[in-house]
């Protein structure tokens, strides 16, 4: 009977572990230019076009924005950080190439005023409510105070007639 | 029916007061100090591009002189609308310690050569092999141009066709000191 076990046939055990290894190299290269893609397209999304109308550099089909799609690229590839890459950028166009202002200086109020704005809001809106809703009871109780007061006036009135008719 | 309370209403007077002034500073605040690009003040990026006549051209060897560095396109028509007046300003200070460079960028080098025929004039253009020195010094469009120091400092940047009065303006103001590098 002929043995097919990879471990006692020399030949066929060398070819597995060097198919392996190759398979591993070319699934680690993958995994390497799928990162640097996935990292130039986040990067490029988080640049504002200079010449385009709102649109990113990931959004742009632009000369420029082409550019600096392979200038993110490059960079990365030469192992310049997400951080490093931004940065350059800053420094070529100034912030407004960022498509979030950072968050330092003035810029924070750009970050706070909306949180600001709806908590100011939600305040505003609670306390409107809330003094609505007590006056209303305010109104309710009132009414309820002066209902039995004219009932019994009303029932006294009917007793006095009643007995006015009987005599 | 009373909605805010004394208190309160002073806290609304605040807080509208609050972003009326931020609306204030927005529209008129001081724009004196706001640059036409960050690189201004600071040492230019390095370059060495490569001329259309094959000869490399790098920022370091014109240390000393002051650099006009005008980034233009065939298909630009402002490009060719400034172009008599960047020849007339060469011819002017060629013997005077000022270099022109133009720089072709988004181009086709077919276009580029016939343009340079027409529009060219006689100081040199290049191209940068590497395709980034519009990034570097971070142009959105062309024309842009860049005054470069005799220390090698952006002075200034100028974005559409340059006149004659507007180079001799900005050259001047690069042979000036620098006041203030911040």
């Amino acid at each position: 009977m002929i043995n097919f076990s990879i471990k006692n046939n020399p030949i066929l055990y060398s070819i597995f572990i060097i198919a392996l290894f190759v398979s591993f190299q070319s699934q680690s290269l993958s995994n390497q230019e799928k990162s640097i893609d996935d990292q130039t397209k986040e990067i490029s999304y988080l640049l504002m076009c200079p010449v385009c109308q709102g649109q990113s550099v990931g959004e742009s089909n632009s000369n420029l924005a082409h550019d600096m799609r392979d200038i993110i690229r490059k960079q990365l590839e030469a192992g310049r950080s997400k951080e490093e890459v931004l940065a350059y950028f800053v420094n070529s166009y100034g912030e407004s190439i960022l498509a979030s202002p950072p968050p330092k200086g003035i810029n924070w109020l750009l970050w706070l005023l909306p949180g600001v704005g709806i908590i100011i809001g939600g305040i505003g809106i609670t306390l409107f409510l809330f003094k609505a809703q007590r006056e209303d009871k305010n109104e309710d109780s009132q009414e309820s105070n002066t209902q039995p007061k004219m009932d019994n006036e009303y029932i006294k009135r009917i007793e006095e007639e009643l007995e006015d008719s009987d005599s | 029916m009373k909605i805010f309370s004394a208190t309160g209403k002073i806290v609304v007077f605040i807080i509208i007061l609050g972003l009326v002034s931020l609306m204030g500073y927005a529209i008129f605040g001081n724009r004196v100090s706001v640059k036409t690009s960050p690189l201004i003040g600071q040492q230019a990026p390095p370059f060495t591009l490569k001329t259309f006549d094959g000869k490399e051209l790098k920022l370091s060897d014109l240390e000393g002189k002051i650099v006009l560095l005008n980034f233009w396109a065939s298909w630009c028509m402002p490009c060719r609308q400034e172009a008599g007046a960047l020849e007339t300003s060469w011819q002017k200070y060629k013997d005077k310690d000022v270099v022109f460079v133009g720089v072709n960028v988004w181009d086709e080098n077919s276009n580029a050569l016939k343009y340079l025929t027409n529009f060219g004039g006689g100081y040199p253009h290049a191209l940068d092999p590497d395709e980034e020195i519009q990034i570097n010094y971070g142009v959105g469009g062309v024309p842009e141009t860049f005054f470069i120091d005799s220390s090698g400092n952006v002075r200034d940047k100028f974005t559409g066709p340059l006149t004659e009065q507007i180079i001799d303006y900005f050259v001047l103001k690069a042979k000036q000191p620098q006041e203030d590098k911040s």
